[in-house]
């Protein structure tokens, strides 16, 4: 009776150490690798968004592995679609959490379905670094576990155009049309520190996304005799009122927003070259797709993806806008030393500050701040050729708690 | 504001709301022609007129065929297309089940087969334009700028909508249709074939919306999401008279000159929200409509 009495002791102190030893061990964390969850969109209509966004991050997390990995570990990835919709992705993330165990989280390119997925990270409180995502809604109030807006945050898309216009074309009136959602709120909210600092009045028409007719607020927006439009807007409202522009003899510059077209060439086909002769676009990387300074990302991603380079819409757009985000990743695991724990990783990406090398400005977190990127550069575009401006245009905003 | 710059206003935004009218006159016109001969609201109508622009998109810009073959070959695919959903889709529901209900449904089904479809092409992924048919330069009307296609687009829909009162006021077929809508067993007593006028009727509200889409597709950009027009075709209708043609035509004209109205003189914002304002106005102070004749009740 002793005897066993001792043995179940061993057995359960045995057994406790055991369970111990187990919470201590990082979910997704193996002497060898480090595993990750990526998701993005992989199907359906909003592919464009992110299909070779996740590429470009795979290639990049291939390339640290083939360089060593990070302190010794590989990173192993785990893929999902999300197919830019919110169940889907909160299924995705769900998945990647409980049963593959995943470190950490890469992922989401469209901001309305990441947002959903907010509760569910905090509440398990897993590091989770947005793709090209804005994600603002997720983003702030700021949490410990969400990190993003790689791209660009919304809240900084109005003020780098304000300030692009105010320093680069001097304008003091700018005519300023927005969505009457809270997109369109937040990109205003932020434009209005940089119009105060600039001396720019702003007159701003807010549209819905789905007008059809676009008259009244481009007359009230002559009206005020602007000295530039800008137009933070999504690619169909912005096409129509470059084309009510065009048909009304408007000539003072038209400075579109990042949100505003996916492809130059389909807004062209869309509006016409005589309706671009007065243009500029707005760019959150360091050159326009496919330019010099971006030669290797594109030469990367060939050796990579030889078959899909070889077809015509290959790479998309967005390609680019994969790397920051691993990039940032890696760099958190790195700071967070040999033996990482989410929280050294959370620790690490709240004071991260780097250079990309791809996106316009310094990528930026703080102990508020959770949009990495603030910064763009303009594109003058008459419809044929693409010369990317001088000087890189960065917004004031800032979160500030309400 | 000052005096002159509220008469600017007030120019262009009738000038521009009779143009965008006249297509969601043409549009109430279809969905009328259609709920007074089968009392049934059809909510794929705007996905008709989407799919019509499509039809035209991808023969004329991606086949590259002449557009005297575009436009008879997205009319007939248009009347086709409707004619055939009322005899096999339509008319096997009203079989089995006798509530009207089972067909609005039906219709609301087609609405999302055709949306699904045109997304899978991916032709509908990014907006596009249908190129414009008529010089886009624009001429001044008082102090009104319109484009030669905005003068174009309002002479062709009131041209047809001149023609199709025409064909219901003057012609055999045409008052086949009108018998239909009045009492449909008493037309079949007279020899009216029923199944033949229904598919008739819902394959011509075909071709008006596929007339519409092939007018506003090289203003509006086109996108798998364009026939959410056809709310404010609804709104034209509910504010003409749902069972009256000329009452949908002079709703279409009123809701686009009061869009424009109240983005110039209230608020951009408040665009979206006046179709719906003017739906509440009309069915508070007259329920049948502006031109809806007596209000009827019911017995159950």
């Amino acid at each position: 009776m002793k005897t066993n009495g001792i043995v179940r002791g061993l057995t359960l102190a045995g057994g406790l150490l055991m369970g111990l030893a187990a919470g201590a061990q990082e979910p997704g964390v193996t002497d060898k690798a480090i595993k990750i969850g990526i998701f993005g969109p992989l199907s359906g209509q909003n592919m464009a968004y992110g299909f070779d966004v996740v590429n470009a991050a795979k290639m990049y997390y291939d390339k640290i592995n083939k360089d060593g990995g990070i302190h010794g570990r590989k990173i192993e990835y785990v893929v999902e679609d999300d197919r830019c919709n919110a169940n889907d992705l909160v299924a995705a993330v769900k998945k990647l959490v409980e049963q593959e165990n995943v470190f950490m989280l890469n992922g989401g390119s469209c901001s309305a379905a990441v947002v959903a997925a907010k509760d569910y990270i905090v509440r398990n409180k897993v590091p989770y670094l947005m793709l090209n995502a804005s994600g603002d809604g997720a983003l702030f109030p700021p949490t410990d576990y969400i990190f993003g807006a790689f791209s660009i945050s919304q809240y900084a898309v109005g003020g780098a155009m304000v300030e692009f216009a105010a320093k680069s074309l001097g304008a003091k009136t700018v005519a300023y049309i927005n969505h009457d959602d809270a997109y369109g709120a937040w990109n205003l909210e932020g434009s209005k520190k940089d119009a105060e600092v600039n001396g720019v009045k702003l007159v701003v028409e807010s549209v819905n996304p789905t007008i059809n007719d676009v008259t009244a607020p481009f007359l009230k927006l002559r009206a005020a005799n602007p000295d530039a439009i800008l137009l933070v807007t999504y690619a169909r409202p912005a096409a129509l009122l470059i084309k009510k522009a065009a048909e009304l003899g408007f000539n003072k510059p038209i400075i579109l927003s990042v949100t505003g077209t996916a492809s130059l060439n389909q807004l062209v086909g869309n509006v016409g070259k005589d309706a671009l002769k007065n243009f500029y676009t707005q760019e959150v990387m360091i050159d326009s797709p496919g330019g010099d300074k971006l030669k290797p990302i594109y030469d990367m991603y060939k050796a990579a993806y030889p078959d899909l380079a070889a077809k015509p819409d290959h790479p998309q757009t967005y390609m680019p806008y994969g790397i920051p985000p691993a990039m940032s990743l890696v760099k958190a695991l790195q700071d967070a030393g040999p033996n990482p724990t989410r929280e050294k990783v959370l620790a690490a990406l709240k004071t991260q500050d780097f250079d990309s090398g791809v996106m316009a400005g310094r990528l930026q977190f703080g102990p508020q701040q959770r949009a990495a990127n603030r910064s763009t550069i303009f594109i003058k575009y008459d419809g044929t050729t693409m010369a990317p401006l001088p000087g890189v245009f960065t917004s004031r905003w800032t979160y500030e708690a309400k | 504001m000052d005096l002159q710059l509220a008469l600017i206003f007030l120019q262009q935004g009738i000038a521009s709301g009779l143009v965008s009218g006249s297509v969601y006159a043409l549009l109430a016109l279809a969905i009328v022609i259609i709920f007074k001969t089968s009392d049934v609201p059809n909510f794929a109508q705007g996905e008709v007129f989407m799919a019509a622009g499509y039809v035209a998109l991808y023969l004329f810009v991606f086949q590259q065929m002449p557009i005297w073959v575009v436009l008879p070959a997205t009319l007939l695919a248009a009347f086709l297309a409707m004619a055939l959903f009322r005899r096999v889709v339509l008319d096997q529901v009203a079989k089995s089940a006798k509530d009207l209900v089972y067909l609005v449904i039906a219709t609301l089904g087609l609405s999302y087969v055709l949306k699904g479809l045109v997304r899978r092409t991916g032709f509908g992924d990014t907006p596009r334009s249908f190129p414009a048919l008529v010089p886009t330069d624009s001429v001044m009307i008082g102090q009104a700028s319109v484009t030669l296609l905005d003068l174009a687009i309002f002479g062709t829909a009131v041209a047809v909508m001149a023609a199709f009162f025409w064909m219901f006021n003057y012609t055999k077929t045409g008052r086949a249709m009108r018998a239909v809508g009045m009492n449909p067993k008493a037309a079949q007593l007279v020899g009216v074939d029923l199944r033949r006028c229904h598919m008739l009727i819902w394959g011509l509200s075909g071709v008006i919306s596929a007339i519409a889409a092939l007018l506003i597709s090289p203003k509006i950009l086109m996108t798998a999401d364009m026939g959410s027009i056809v709310m404010l075709a609804f709104a034209a209708a509910i504010v003409g008279g749902f069972s009256s043609l000329p009452g949908a035509v002079v709703g279409g004209f009123i809701i686009g000159i009061v869009e424009n109205m109240v983005g110039l003189f209230i608020s951009s914002r408040a665009i979206v929200l006046a179709p719906f304002l003017a739906i509440l106005i009309v069915l508070v102070l007259r329920p049948q409509g502006l031109f809806g004749g007596k209000l009827t009740i019911k017995k159950v």
